[in-house]
């Protein structure tokens, strides 16, 4: 996984320097540094790096990593957390948080229905006060507005 | 006097009804993030500056740098009652700090940290008060040259502190500073990386970045490491102990090491890159040298509780000296205080003390009174504290992410912020896990701009030659410096990593 991880990041260091090059001018018109001066730097240097790290966790011979259930944990709250991301678009701040908090507390905390629900109404009633009422910030509108909040 | 008086007037303007309660509305929450695992100071300044929307700037500052000292008294809470550190400035407090409280010592455990906090604290904005107008005056006859040195000071200092991963530090570093790329260049008008999206021209904003990583990413890492499965039944109950306050010996014993540990503290805090988790280290290992009954360090010394307290707690306040006077940032938790002063259109640098004495002396003045409210409320509310320990991760973990999108969304009313935010809390997740360094991306995200301006400007201004660097006096003593650090810190962190490692021997 680690290298996967340091794959993904050296192909969009790849990236990141190709534009560097080939969009961006290392000097201007008037012989001053031009934008793509730190980019080239900043870029061929991410590549070198990532590339040796590589070549270095090639050498070496890792055990297995942790446990499946720990990534099954981390992988379900990070679905949620993008679902969520969805449905703040979606459904606007408030419904949003409801729907989320409601599932994911159904998910991690079985067993405690009524202080699931408590906490899923509650706390997006909370910040909503404070972010819109007591702050005037904004929250997420809602794409489908079906609650005028 | 002239300091004297300046720090009279921060005071008039501190204390206020207003900025009182914003106060100790920072100093309290800052505390409560403190005292969440995993969560510290960078943290709970990025996710709670929309709080400060709709104040005016003295109020805002005043409360951002109370959540900021706030978070690193409260994060010794856990390491004394459930040996789970707050944060990494926290973990030598364990080393005594659980012992103690496994001796039936909780109580004065508690109160002893909150004092020492308070001790190092105070000392740290003494020295601040005598100190930064000198660093002021000083950097004032800094040109491009030294910005763009003190921004590379503060990277190799913090990749040093990196040590074996030094690579990874690098990387994330590097990340950090292409990220501050994106957006249109000053000085040609030319967009860089922005394909198109009217939303990334002003560049990827600092915010988004800071919670995704520091607060998102370490949510994610808890539950990969099984925070959430974890009960509070590792929690020592202090309150069914018969003593709570500390005993005439734990303050007598420990008076000198409180001064000691303050001073070391703030060095260390002014050092950037080095901070308080080092300072803190250092000054457990010092400690225990200095210690006539050494054997003792480990087993529930005060002494061994009180050092790291004071180093970590004065090094915040060192922390300040470099953001107030260069405007430059030594640390993560100080770089996410200088986008909140950006954020108000506030310019930290070698002119902010004499451009703007309200709201200098005002900030400086307050973390008098923050310091003294910590020690209030550190002593006083630490049953709402242990309450707050009893709530499982798996119902604090959804709500801290619920708080993390919402303050993004809050900050610009921007849904691309806050899917950034997403994104920066996954790669921030594989970053903790895979030993980079989110501390070194965010400090390279706010520093890249001002490297890459200083070292244009510097090269027009030389014409393409580099032996501007060495030409100029204060460049020269900022490369003697930088170099006399990068000899000097792994040394220290020796001296810490040996604490630790003695530690973990003698357990």
């Amino acid at each position: 996984m680690r290298i996967s991880f340091l794959v993904v990041l050296l192909a969009g260091a790849v990236f990141y320097t190709y534009i560097a090059y080939t969009d961006l001018s290392f000097v201007t018109r008037t012989g001053r540094l031009g934008p793509g001066f730190f980019p080239r730097i900043v870029g061929s240097g991410i590549i070198v790096m990532t590339l040796w790290t590589i070549l270095e966790e090639m050498r070496k011979q890792r055990p297995p990593e942790s446990n499946s259930q720990q990534w099954r944990d981390v992988a379900l709250l990070i679905s949620l957390a993008l679902g969520y991301a969805v449905l703040l678009r979606l459904f606007g701040g408030f419904v949003a948080t409801v729907i989320f908090l409601g599932v994911t507390l159904s998910l991690l905390n079985r067993g405690r229905t009524l202080n699931n629900v408590l906490v899923a109404i509650l706390l997006p009633i909370g910040i909503y006060a404070l972010l819109d009422k007591a702050l005037n910030a904004s929250m997420p509108p809602a794409l489908f507005d079906f609650i005028p909040i | 006097m002239d300091i004297f008086a300046d720090l009279m007037m921060g005071l008039s303007i501190a204390i206020t009804p207003i900025n009182i309660v914003y106060l100790l509305f920072g100093a309290l929450v800052g505390m409560i993030v403190g005292v969440i695992p995993g969560f510290g100071p960078a943290a709970g300044l990025a996710i709670l500056l929309p709080v400060t929307f709709g104040m005016d700037p003295v109020g805002a500052i005043m409360m951002l740098a109370a959540i900021y000292y706030g978070a690193m008294y409260g994060g010794t809470i856990t390491s004394i009652l459930l040996n789970t550190p707050g944060e990494s400035a926290t973990v030598a407090s364990t080393f005594d700090g659980f012992p103690l409280a496994k001796k039936g010592r909780a109580g004065p455990a508690l109160v002893m940290q909150a004092a020492a906090s308070f001790v190092g604290g105070t000392v740290g904005v003494v020295l601040i008060t005598i100190l930064a107008p000198m660093f002021s005056q000083v950097s004032r006859s800094f040109g491009p040259p030294e910005y763009f040195l003190l921004a590379m000071m503060g990277m190799l200092t913090l990749i040093v502190m990196i040590g074996t991963n030094w690579k990874l530090g690098v990387i994330s570093a590097l990340i950090g500073f292409a990220l501050g790329t994106v957006g249109v260049d000053l000085e040609t008008g030319q967009g860089r990386y922005t394909f198109g999206s009217a939303e990334l021209i002003g560049g990827i904003y600092f915010i988004p970045i800071a919670i995704g990583l520091f607060g998102l990413g370490e949510l994610f890492y808890a539950f990969h490491t099984g925070l959430h499965k974890t009960g509070t039944g590792g929690i020592v109950q202090y309150d069914k102990e018969e003593r709570f306050w500390p005993t005439t010996h734990d303050w007598v014993s420990t008076r000198w090491t409180m001064v000691r540990c303050s001073i070391l503290g703030f060095v260390v805090g002014v050092i950037p890159g080095a901070g308080a988790t080092i300072a803190s280290l250092m000054a457990y290992s010092t400690e225990r040298s200095f210690s006539k009954t050494p054997e003792k360090f480990g087993t529930g010394e005060m002494a061994g509780l009180v050092a790291p307290e004071t180093a970590n707690n004065a090094a915040s306040s060192g922390a300040m000296i470099p953001l107030l006077t260069l405007g430059i940032p030594g640390s993560a938790a100080t770089a996410v205080l200088l986008a909140a002063f950006l954020l108000w259109g506030l310019r930290p640098g070698p002119l902010f003390m004499s451009q703007n004495p309200e709201l200098a002396w005002g900030l400086i003045a307050s973390m008098y009174l923050g310091n003294m409210a910590l020690l209030a409320i550190s002593i006083f509310a630490i049953p709402v504290f242990v309450q707050l320990i009893k709530i499982p991760y798996r119902i604090l973990g959804p709500i801290v992410l619920v708080i993390c999108a919402l303050g993004t969304f809050s900050v610009h009313a921007s849904f691309i912020e806050t899917y950034i935010m997403f994104a920066a809390g996954i790669a921030g997740f594989f970053m903790r896990l895979y030993n980079f360094s989110p501390a070194a991306l965010v400090l390279a995200l706010v520093l890249g701009p001002l490297a890459e301006e200083a070292l244009r400007q510097t090269l027009t201004i030389s014409r393409g030659s580099f032996m501007i660097f060495v030409e100029r006096t204060p460049s020269l003593w900022i490369i003697g410096v930088t170099l006399a650090l990068v000899v000097v810190l792994p040394l220290m962190k020796r001296l810490g990593g040996g604490a630790q490692e003695a530690e973990k021997s003698g357990s």
